[in-house]
């Protein structure tokens, strides 16, 4: 039996290094190619660069990165706490709530999170642009909130189902009101949900293309994926720089996963819980 | 201190009403232990009390005053809750004062609040500490301190002490009761456990599918439960029960012919009660420490020891009588149960000569209605 185990342990081990590597090694390339000149990159392509030169990340940097950089900030910022704030009060209400009508409310909130964004380009486009939206934070903002909130309100939904009513009906006997309930008891004890819904969501909306490609046309509103998009031309791409720009986006993800990888961790595999 | 009403409550929901119009008060400073089996209503009645649950009808009253729409925190209630429902992000000061917190009183005299009612429970060394730093004892006295912090009219508990091992249960019964003679405060107790209801109550409610089955004090219940269920519900090991027939019946009295015993016996039934007819079907009842020790007049019963439970100061016995059979048993075997104040040093399979003296038995009669109860503890 133990023999067996040790096989079963040997053979899962090989097989997560493995992916492992499968994982990291193009993360690892990426960074490597930062630092390598574009001839370097095509007749080397898995070796070393000849000399440590900053030069790609000069030229990354030199078409407007920090600004990306702070658009993607911002956007993050915002759709995340929308997110969190909106689904949080509304999985609340629908946990707790009894009626059937709240039951299909929650129903068409999950079928929400079954549309898939390709479809919606267009209408999206047509609704941002007559709203005078177009190139501004909140145009993006809002979608991104909009298709982060059903995921989340599920997320939420299943952690306030078991989260102990019998302190919230202590603290109605304390004095509270429903919303003192939710703001001085539940939320403070609903950390590992929050902390999952927004790094999942954080990872999500800092990677977003296709919508940011779409909304934000003008240089001066685009964020990272977008923005670092520019380094392709027509006919041929600053694969150095390219590389560099994806780092330097990829950095500010990588301090996040490292500092909260429980939490990221749980919110992949646990819905919260 | 306040007195506490309940009057006609019923509560319902979709296709079960869980209330059936339940009635009964709680007197200024009485501690008011309502017990029953599981299922039986007690606890919805309490948080209906609290004002966690909304009643379909009927009216609740605190001195008076209707309570029946109030908001939880405006009845002038306090609960403690069986899982302790201590906030885990706050220490035991903060968990003891919020309630004053959210009623916005003055820090100085929160303190002041928290100081006393720790001082109270001995838990003054606890109070920086979290929830999740403290035993289960420690915790339900944090609870415990959460309630008389509020001052309220009525403290409710509900099972408070199921969570606890067993020492534990009885050194916080001792500290309920002394608790309750410091504060002298109207309490209403839920229980499932009938010691804690027959050691802490002033008033025993006796609660079953929904209605009240009686309402008195302990021993009163005990010595002269008012129908069957009582009679079985109160008392461990559980009241012997035997089946039986109505032979003979005239002016106080019935004769009846027992199931398994081998001759009718007279008992006379009480003057209140309605004289049963020949061959109406009742049920003898027999605790298990009212068998006799083989004087004259007592029916000689053989029997077989199959279980000894040995307590050190005390015996239990469950005997295999032959014919002579308990229906409704703990055990569903049929085996009599038999109280020794004593050490006995029998084992099963030994032979045991139980002996009934026909004036220790209860009788009721085919709606379980108690026909009479045994003179000896009347």
């Amino acid at each position: 039996m133990t023999s067996r185990y040790r096989l079963v342990s040997i053979g899962l081990h090989l097989v997560m290094t493995v992916w492992t590597l499968f994982v990291l090694a193009p993360l690892c390339l990426m960074f490597v190619a930062a630092f390598k000149s574009q001839a370097d990159i095509f007749t080397r392509p898995l070796g070393l660069p000849k000399t440590l030169t900053f030069a790609a990340f000069e030229r990354a940097w030199g078409i407007g990165i920090g600004g990306f950089l702070f658009n993607s900030l911002v956007v993050t910022a915002l759709s995340v706490t929308l997110i969190v704030v909106v689904s949080a009060l509304a999985a609340y209400v629908l946990a707790r709530a009894s009626s059937r009508r709240m039951q299909a409310l929650y129903l068409l909130i999950v079928a929400g999170f079954a549309v898939p964004v390709q479809s919606v380009l267009v209408p999206l486009y047509q609704f941002v642009s007559a709203a005078g939206l177009l190139n501004s934070q909140i145009a993006i903002v809002i979608p991104y909130a909009a298709y982060g909130i059903p995921f989340t309100t599920m997320l939420f939904y299943a952690f306030f189902l078991e989260f102990p009513r019998e302190l919230e009906e202590a603290a109605r006997l304390d004095g509270c009101s429903r919303f003192q309930v939710f703001w001085r008891i539940v939320l403070p004890l609903s950390g590992p949900v929050v902390a999952s819904a927004a790094i999942f969501q954080a990872v999500f909306n800092w990677n977003e293309f296709i919508l940011a490609l779409m909304l934000l046309t003008e240089t001066r509103v685009r964020t990272l994926p977008v923005g670092i998009y520019g380094l392709i031309g027509q006919y041929s791409a600053d694969w150095p720089a390219l590389m560099a720009g994806l780092a330097i986006a990829t950095l500010p993800l990588l301090v996040v996963f490292v500092a909260a990888q429980r939490h990221f961790v749980r919110s992949m595999s646990g819905l919260g819980k | 201190m306040p007195s506490l009403q309940i009057d006609s409550v019923v509560k319902s929901y979709e296709s079960f009403t869980a209330i059936k119009g339940v009635s009964f008060t709680a007197e200024p400073g009485e501690f008011v232990v309502m017990v029953g089996p599981s299922g039986c209503g007690k606890s919805t009645l309490l948080r209906s009390i609290a004002g966690l649950e909304t009643i379909t009808s009927g009216a609740i009253r605190i001195d008076g005053r209707d309570i029946t729409h109030a908001e939880p925190s405006d009845r002038g209630v306090a609960m403690v809750f069986q899982n302790y429902a201590l906030y885990p992000h706050m220490t035991v000061a903060e968990n003891i004062g919020f309630a004053l917190k959210m009623a916005g009183r003055p820090k100085t005299e929160i303190a002041a609040a928290v100081a006393k009612a720790a001082k109270i429970l001995r838990i003054e060394e606890h109070l920086h500490k979290t929830p999740k730093q403290l035993s289960g004892g420690q915790k339900q006295r944090v609870a415990i301190g959460r309630a008389i912090t509020r001052a309220p009219d009525v403290f409710l508990f509900d099972e408070p002490l199921s969570n606890l091992d067993a020492a534990l249960r009885s050194q916080m019964r001792v500290e309920l009761g002394r608790l309750h003679a410091e504060l002298k405060a109207t309490m209403v107790y839920v229980t499932h456990d009938q010691t804690e209801a027959m050691t802490m109550a002033t008033r025993i409610v006796v609660m079953n599918a929904g209605r009240i089955e009686q309402v008195g004090a302990p021993l009163d219940l005990y010595n002269r439960p008012r129908n069957r269920f009582v009679a079985g519900f109160l008392g461990s090991p559980r009241m012997n029960f035997i089946k039986g027939r109505v032979v003979a019946a005239g002016g106080m009295g019935v004769t009846v012919q027992a199931e398994g015993l081998p001759m009718p016996i007279q008992l006379e039934i009480e003057p209140d009660a309605d004289l049963p007819t020949i061959g109406d079907a009742v049920t003898l009842g027999l605790r298990a420490e009212m068998f006799g020790q083989g004087a004259p007049g007592e029916i000689a019963i053989p029997a077989r020891v199959a279980v000894v439970e040995g307590l050190g100061r005390e015996t239990l016995l469950y005997a295999d009588a032959g014919d002579l059979k308990t229906f409704d048993s703990e055990s569903q075997d049929g085996y009599l149960a038999a109280h020794r104040a004593s050490q006995v040093m029998l084992r099963p399979g030994d032979p045991l000569t139980l002996s009934i003296d026909p004036a220790a038995f209860y009788l009721f009669d085919a709606n379980d209605r108690t026909l009479r109860f045994p003179a000896v503890s009347a």
